[in-house]
């Protein structure tokens, strides 16, 4: 159904210059660059956070230059976010901060109670449901929000840098958390510095700098290298 | 939409700004008690002015061997001059009712009046008091016409308008209300800014919680009800406050201080009191909602 294709022959301001990018659904894909290089931009155009200032983005067959704002919070809905700096809330329990997302978009609680422990099981928190999130390890604030993207089954996973303040090792967890979420057919777009990583994974890397596409292989590796 | 959710959400939002939801709900309710009084008051004035333009408004005592005035040399009226007067009054075209009250009818009428303070009543013989003729005009502030034309007829003593003694004490109250409404214009003002204030901390000190609910797809509906509902919830708690205050005041101000002592009037009664409820509760909840509204759209982004 939902073919998802980004065209972005954008913007006079070179925050993201001339950007033609079709990604397919089921993809995963690594958006690295150095920083200034429009990941961001990139991310948040997708969400309608940001509209150009000239060309189309589309997601899941939808223009978003047309959508209607009341339809940004439909749109959003078939998009899970993680960023750097998890953005948990800090006086709720981690079962509380992943059911605010379905909430908060007028899901009922039989719902909830029963979608919150399987997302929790999947990030292999089950256990932890109860626990604030300071008393958790970075990794594991991570995985919190990694469910609360997920909760409601997405289309596509937008990851903003979300190893950036993790070890290497938790990092690893993260990814292999990811490409399990890309299992399940969700698409995933991940902005990137962590070289590892992208080696390790060897999925579609596109390279942005300075705005434009330096850059678009599958199964490419983070470096400038083949 | 889920009300526990969102009904939760208020009730935190009210919490977390403790003092100042409180400051709002002070100046709100005193701004709607405020404007509740002055509605009153023009309620009294309006009551005070249908009681006696609804009675008799001017009296032309006629002359009466007690009276040594104007034209009337203590004789009594002679049948001719006060059929002439009658005549006159039946003909004058503002004159919309007549009523004669003899020197008997005078006498019951007096004592009548005065029934609670039997000195007065003792000291005065049914011989003392004029006959009268009691006119309803049809326009209550024609009394001039009446007076240049009765004053000088033979047999009349005085043309004496009822009203005019009246006339201050309607504009005391007219001017009390209409200082009531000023200040509850500038209190209004305060109460419609500090709400548009507390929203804006609210909004400030949720915005982790909106970010989210932003980002998780929440439905913008469902993002601003909380703070608007905060706002219109303030407004209705200072409404009911409001008119809490202004029953108090029906209560003691005149029901017990007052209507007892000043007997000469109809005033406001409870059902005039509990009328203008609705209007206080539809100005505090239209004003709290809209400035909540403005605060919303200027300070939370959606």
């Amino acid at each position: 159904m939902e073919r998802v294709v980004k065209n972005y022959p954008t913007s006079t301001r070179p925050a993201l210059d001339d950007v033609d990018v079709d990604i397919d659904k089921g993809e995963f894909v690594f958006l690295v660059g150095s920083s200034g290089s429009g990941k961001s931009t990139f991310l948040r155009l997708i969400l309608k956070e940001e509209v150009p200032s000239a060309g189309r983005v589309h997601v899941a067959g939808k223009d978003l230059s047309t959508l209607s704002s009341w339809k940004v919070p439909a749109l959003r809905r078939s998009i899970g976010c993680v960023f750097q700096d998890f953005r948990l809330l800090p006086n709720k329990t981690v079962f509380q901060n992943v059911a605010f997302a379905l909430e908060v978009i007028g899901k009922p609680q039989g719902t909830i109670d029963k979608v919150v422990p399987e997302v929790l099981d999947l990030v292999g928190l089950d256990g932890k449901a109860q626990r604030m999130p300071d008393e958790l390890s970075g990794g594991e604030q991570q995985r919190v929000a990694v469910a609360r993207a997920f909760v409601n089954r997405p289309m596509i996973l937008i990851a903003d840098e979300p190893t950036g303040n993790l070890d290497p090792q938790t990092s690893v967890g993260i990814m292999k958390l990811l490409d399990r979420i890309n299992r399940t057919g969700t698409t995933v777009v991940m902005a990137t510095h962590d070289s590892a990583i992208v080696d390790s994974m060897r999925r579609r890397v596109v390279e942005l700098s300075q705005g434009k596409v330096v850059r678009d292989q599958s199964r490419g590796v983070y470096g400038y290298g083949a | 939409m889920r009300a526990q959710f969102v009904l939760s959400e208020i009730f935190i939002g009210l919490r977390r700004n403790l003092t100042m939801t409180i400051a709002l709900v002070i100046t709100t309710a005193l701004s709607l008690a405020l404007v509740g009084s002055a509605m009153l008051m023009r309620k009294q004035v309006s009551e005070m002015k249908d009681f006696w333009y609804g009675k008799i408004e001017v009296t032309i005592f006629l002359c009466d061997p007690v009276s040594d005035t104007g034209q009337c040399h203590k004789t009594a009226v002679s049948q001719d001059q006060q059929s002439a007067i009658q005549t006159a009054l039946y003909a004058n075209p503002v004159v919309q009712k007549v009523y004669y009250e003899s020197k008997a009818d005078a006498y019951k009428h007096f004592k009548d009046l005065f029934k609670d303070s039997p000195d007065l009543t003792k000291n005065v013989s049914p011989d003392a008091l004029p006959p009268s003729y009691r006119v309803k005009l049809k326009d209550p502030k024609k009394f001039d016409v009446i007076q240049s034309e009765f004053q000088d007829m033979p047999g009349v003593d005085a043309v004496t308008d009822v009203s005019k003694g009246l006339k201050p004490v309607f504009s005391l109250f007219n001017g009390i209300g209409t200082s009531a409404f000023v200040v509850a214009g500038f209190v209004v003002v305060a109460s419609v800014l500090l709400i548009f204030n507390a929203i804006r901390v609210a909004a400030f000190s949720r915005r982790r919680e909106t970010g989210i609910m932003r980002l998780v797809g929440a439905s913008n509906l469902y993002i601003r009800l909380p703070f608007l509902l905060e706002g219109a919830l303030a407004g209705v708690i200072g409404a009911a406050i409001a008119a809490g205050l202004v029953s108090i005041g029906k209560a003691y101000l005149v029901d017990q201080v007052l209507a007892p002592n000043l007997k000469f009037a109809r005033w406001v009664s409870w059902a005039d009191v509990i009328h203008i409820f609705p209007v206080l509760f539809l100005i505090g909840i239209v004003l709290s909602t809209l400035s909540s509204f403005f605060a919303i759209q200027r300070h939370l982004r959606v």
